[in-house]
């Protein structure tokens, strides 16, 4: 169990900047999950703290180690490969077995922790099958096996998970969350989905575009608090309204052309640098932090009027698009507490939309 | 999947339909006059033409020390040849499926291009490269590796460098379809997972070309053992080989009967050695054959 620090790693290929300039602590025994779009680099990163790309510049650090320079094969650390990169030729036992036998452990020893790792990941029945036999969620645990059994210090998960189907999928991140809970070890977990990220991570780094990191945090922090409209938007679902900045002393307000004022908390209630009375400012609510009614609701710091353009039944809850008086449409979630709701809304109702200053963001435009 | 083609389905009669030419091909214009050849080998002959009835003289003129000597020389050759192309031929395929992937059908077409152009100019070529005053004395000279020029021609060394020239491309395709065909990624996991380039090589790659490498190794092992013109060109007559003895006795006068069964002694050897280098590269390769 040991931490993975990144300090100033940049990386560039033939065709571009990958990674610009990543500093990244990932704290021993923590699960960490690295979310960005596809694309951003967040593959070459996991890649470089495997050995499997060199970096232009910048040092990684395995605890205290400086590894920068140490081959693939020396370093600690094992990877989940996407397509699982089982060896074909293999059967079950012999995959798991591969790095075992490389240590030239004793055959009584090797046989003893195979069968051991395998009875606790349900493959006791496949040990001597070909792992092209297996299906995709046996592969998977194979897979993780073969990575986990010569106890590395760190795992890396590089979207493990994506080639299975859904319910699959929600089962493994369960397996994958207590596995990392009794194993102890560091656990890097990089994806494209925010739902598995936000699903396993102990601590999560968000990375944009450019492969930059934008915002590290716990999931929680990550989902109520983003630091930009790129991580509010990228992870969960939220409306973005723009507007300007005012009263940032006392009350702060921000006012939006067509719909008026509204109250809002600062983040953390700290002002920031970027905040100047009058400047450009957006406003995050996520849809779950509305409430719909059309009666009148008193206790509310904000409330607003529209006309309801959509209903989307999603089972545990009901998604509303709504469109305001200055033409923009936001989403907004109801929980379907009950069989019959007391109060219908329809298609095209006039509805009031009510939320608490505190449950919207207010981001740098 | 391999099962539920039914006997009857139209695709389960394709193969035949197609294979059918080829076969009938390989029956009258091969396996035919080999058939032919073996039996000639058998028959007593008169001067005139008739037959006189059957015999092993021809097979028991062969059982000699030279005439075993020169198809464990033809051996030998074919052997060295095979393992210098495979030597070769395996980085070189590896680079083509990997490093230099972006190139490779360049590559590829840079590797047949001499196929193009006819053997005897090769040959030709390698005189000027071979002999006293040739291009590799100069090299060698130059570089201050060799006081005294010496002629290669009409050696060993001759023979073999243009057997390996000739047959390279043999061994290098199958290895490249096989090595093109793997997942770069199960070499990177046997790094990760601890394995140094040779253990990587032995436990991952090497299984899993195995066919592209047998394929490779039996195109290039079988008609060298047979090579007729590179020995006779490049050696000069200073070694006999089993083309050379076959060539000389069937296009004898005369002799031609013996020429069959020496063919057909060579072919049984040679059969042989196969078999037990198939049962040694198999032994020597872990692993059920893909790729």
């Amino acid at each position: 169990m040991r931490s993975v620090r990144l300090v100033k790693i940049k990386k560039s290929f033939k065709d571009g900047t990958v990674i610009p300039d990543v500093s990244l602590n990932m704290p021993a025994g923590k699960f960490f999950a690295l979310l960005g779009p596809s694309g951003c680099g967040k593959t070459t990163l996991l890649r470089l703290i495997a050995g499997l790309e060199k970096a232009d510049s910048g040092t990684i650090f395995l605890g205290d180690l400086d590894i920068t320079d140490w081959p693939i094969h020396k370093r600690p650390i094992n990877i989940v490969f996407q397509n699982y990169a089982l060896f074909p030729h293999l059967n079950v036992f012999d995959n798991v077995a591969y790095s075992l036998k490389l240590e030239k452990l004793p055959k009584s020893i090797i046989k003893q922790k195979v069968l051991k790792i395998l009875e606790a990941f349900h493959l006791e029945n496949h040990i001597y099958k070909r792992v092209t036999e297996l299906s995709g969620g046996q592969q998977q645990r194979v897979a993780l096996a073969r990575a986990i059994v010569n106890e590395p210090d760190v795992l890396l998960l590089d979207e493990p998970l994506a080639a299975l189907d859904f319910k699959l999928r929600e089962k493994m991140l369960i397996e994958l969350i207590e596995l990392q809970d009794k194993l102890k070890t560091t656990f890097l977990y990089v994806t494209h989905d925010q739902f598995e990220a936000l699903t396993v991570a102990d601590q999560m780094a968000i990375m944009n575009h450019h492969g930059e990191i934008e915002q590290v945090g716990t999931p929680k922090e990550i989902y109520e608090f983003p630091i930009s409209s790129f991580v509010a938007r990228f992870v969960g679902t939220t409306n973005i309204i723009n507007g300007t900045l005012w009263n940032i002393d006392q009350e702060p307000e921000i006012e939006v052309s067509g719909l008026g004022r509204f109250k809002v908390d600062l983040p953390h209630k700290q002002k920031k640098e970027w905040m100047k009375e009058g400047c450009d400012a957006i406003m995050s609510i996520r849809p779950e932090k509305i409430y719909i009614s059309k009666k009148e609701v008193p206790n509310f710091s904000n409330s607003l009027k529209g006309h309801v353009q959509s209903i989307v039944y999603h089972g545990r809850s009901t998604q509303y698009n709504i469109l305001l008086k200055n033409q923009t449409r936001i989403q907004v979630f109801e929980q379907n507490e009950e069989h019959f709701p007391q109060e219908v809304i329809d298609y095209d109702h006039e509805v009031n939309l009510y939320w608490q200053k505190e449950n919207a963001v207010i981001l740098e435009k | 999947m391999k099962f539920s083609l039914s006997s009857r389905s139209p695709t389960s009669q394709l193969p035949f339909t197609f294979g059918a030419p080829a076969l009938i091909w390989q029956v009258l214009f091969f396996y035919l006059p080999l058939v032919l050849i073996a039996i000639s080998g058998f028959v007593k002959v008169t001067e005139t033409g008739d037959i006189l009835g059957m015999t092993f003289d021809h097979f028991l003129f062969f059982l000699r020390p030279l005439y075993l000597k020169v198809i464990f020389s033809s051996f030998l050759l074919a052997f060295s040849n095979t393992l210098l192309c495979l030597a070769i031929a395996y980085p070189l395929a590896y680079f083509l499926a990997f490093t230099g992937k972006r190139y490779s059908n360049l590559f590829l077409f840079l590797l047949i291009v001499p196929f193009w152009t006819n053997f005897l100019l090769h040959v030709y070529a390698w005189f000027f490269v071979l002999d006293k005053d040739g291009f590799l004395n100069l090299l060698l000279q130059n570089l201050g590796l060799v006081q005294n020029p010496t002629s290669m021609l009409n050696t060993p060394f001759a023979i073999l460098i243009m057997m390996v020239y000739y047959y390279l491309p043999y061994m290098v395709l199958p290895l490249y379809s096989s090595l093109e065909k793997m997942d770069v990624r199960l070499i990177e996991a046997s790094f990760d997972l601890g394995a140094t380039w040779l253990q990587t090589f032995r436990r991952i790659m090497l299984p899993l070309t195995k066919r592209g490498l047998k394929a490779g190794f039996f195109l290039v092992f079988i008609p060298s053992f047979g090579e007729f013109a590179i020995p006779e060109l490049m050696g000069g007559d200073k070694q006999m080989f089993v083309g050379t003895v076959v060539s000389d006795y069937i296009l004898g006068e005369e002799t031609g009967a013996l020429g069959a069964a020496f063919t057909v002694l060579a072919l049984i050897f040679m059969l042989i050695t196969a078999g037990i280098l198939y049962w040694v590269i198999e032994r020597l390769i872990p692993g059920k054959t893909h790729g």
